[in-house]
């Protein structure tokens, strides 16, 4: 009973949000996310109309649906980044290295533990292909994020919301399928009731964020001089040099 | 993904631990304080360095000369109280180092995010060098909240003389073919 009424709490804010989104003109900002969005409400109807007349089609229907979620999911991640970093080209240069050395890292790792189809993978292990997807979510997440908080990048209410929310989820996800291992025996009863609370948060953390419209703080630029890169790189070491002769002083006197 | 229950257990739970702890970070981040710092950034520029500027205040605050002026007044509660004054000194001279430091780093990522050309490699080293100072100055508190700021010259002055006692207890031979004195003396 607690299930259904979980489902259709998250099915009611995931429409508002869309409805919300469709007044304030806010899917033209964040196609990808309300895309996401319309997914996800797609797979909630779906999945609820199969667990209520076909329950024994449940776990199939379940991760047949949970893969184009996981892919658009990530592609959220994708338009953060793109939308956060437009009035910043170094910066997003260096956001999509970091994020190519991590996809580098895990498809080589992947590769080197890859045996046998694909597909055949694909349905006999479901469950750890979504964990090791949201391992890789969680580090894409970790370092947009501390590209971000480094250079202290702007990016308003909407923005900041979308990414906390979609974060939230994969930090919790990961949480739970790291504490899985050891005590699964103890929380598989409640299991679907903390996975329905997580995302019940997240929705809501979303439709605070997204309730009205919130522009992208506008930097204010550096003239022209300043962002001579090679002129500032020099400058900072300079500066880094005499403080570490003073404290070389400080030390030997 | 592979390796052990145990391994991924940890990777799992390390990895959601710092991606939560990110976001918390990320959601008290205001976007207000940004833009004044950003709209700022000559004024911040200017606004350090000013310790690092006065090689003399160094000098000064770290010199054993007023020490010894002090010792040689052999008052034992003159000499407690400037150990506590001068270590006061040292200390908020070494912290404000660190918050300058800080600072400059701050200022050189606000402006250089800006830029076309941003180098990986650069900003990595740049990082690296910022980590070393801020630690640094993290020793120099720890060093003159226990030993108080003449710590290091003092360590000096006790290794050359134990150095020199050492090389008096040594036979001729052994002590040529040693290490030589460093030079290292107390004078500044």
């Amino acid at each position: 009973m607690l299930t259904m009424v979980f489902w259709w709490l998250a099915i009611l804010l995931e429409a508002l949000l869309l409805v919300r989104g469709l007044q304030k003109n806010l899917l033209r900002r964040f196609p990808i996310f309300y895309s996401y969005l319309f997914l996800i409400l797609v797979d909630d109807f779906f999945r609820f109309s199969v667990y209520r007349w076909f329950p024994s089609h449940y776990s199939q229907v379940y991760w047949a649906t949970q893969f184009p979620a996981l892919v658009v999911g990530s592609a959220v991640i994708f338009e953060v980044y793109r939308v956060a970093l437009r009035a910043y080209p170094g910066t997003a240069r260096m956001a999509r290295n970091l994020l190519s050395f991590v996809f580098a890292m895990i498809f080589a790792n992947s590769l080197a533990n890859f045996s046998g189809s694909i597909f055949l993978r694909l349905v006999e292990r479901a469950e750890e292909l979504e964990r090791n997807l949201r391992i890789v979510q969680a580090l894409a997440i970790f370092m947009l994020v501390s590209v971000f908080l480094w250079y202290a990048i702007p990016f308003g209410r909407n923005l900041k919301g979308i990414l906390f929310g979609y974060g939230l989820f994969v930090g919790v996800r990961v949480l739970q399928y790291g504490l899985r291992y050891y005590f699964w025996d103890d929380i598989k009863p409640l299991w679907p009731y903390a996975q329905a609370i997580s995302f019940l948060m997240v929705l809501g953390v979303w439709a605070g964020a997204l309730w009205s419209v919130h522009p992208v703080p506008e930097v204010v630029p550096v003239p022209p001089l300043e962002r001579d890169y090679e002129v500032l790189v020099a400058s900072t070491r300079g500066q880094f040099q005499r403080a570490l002769a003073r404290l070389g002083w400080a030390a030997r006197l | 993904m592979g390796g052990s229950p145990v391994m991924s257990t940890s990777i799992f739970l390390t990895c959601g631990v710092i991606l939560v702890f990110l976001l918390r970070l990320l959601a008290s981040g205001r976007d207000g304080e940004d833009q004044a710092r950003v709209a700022a950034p000559e004024r911040t520029r200017r606004k350090s360095g000013y310790a690092l500027q006065s090689r003399e205040l160094v000098f000064r605050i770290f010199s054993p000369g007023d020490r010894d002026f002090v010792s040689s007044l052999r008052s034992p509660q003159l000499l407690r109280m400037y150990r506590e004054e001068r270590r006061k000194v040292a200390l908020h001279w070494v912290r404000r180092t660190s918050r300058e430091v800080g600072e400059i780093m701050r200022t050189h990522r606000l402006i250089s995010r800006q830029s076309h050309n941003l180098n990986v490699a650069t900003e990595a080293g740049l990082l690296l060098q910022y980590l070393e100072l801020r630690s640094l100055c993290s020793l120099l508190v720890l060093l003159i909240s226990i030993f108080g700021p003449h710590a290091l010259n003092d360590l000096a002055t006790y290794a050359d003389g134990l150095y020199h006692r050492l090389a008096r207890a040594l036979p001729e031979n052994a002590a040529v073919d040693g290490v030589a004195p460093s030079g290292n003396s107390a004078a500044p």
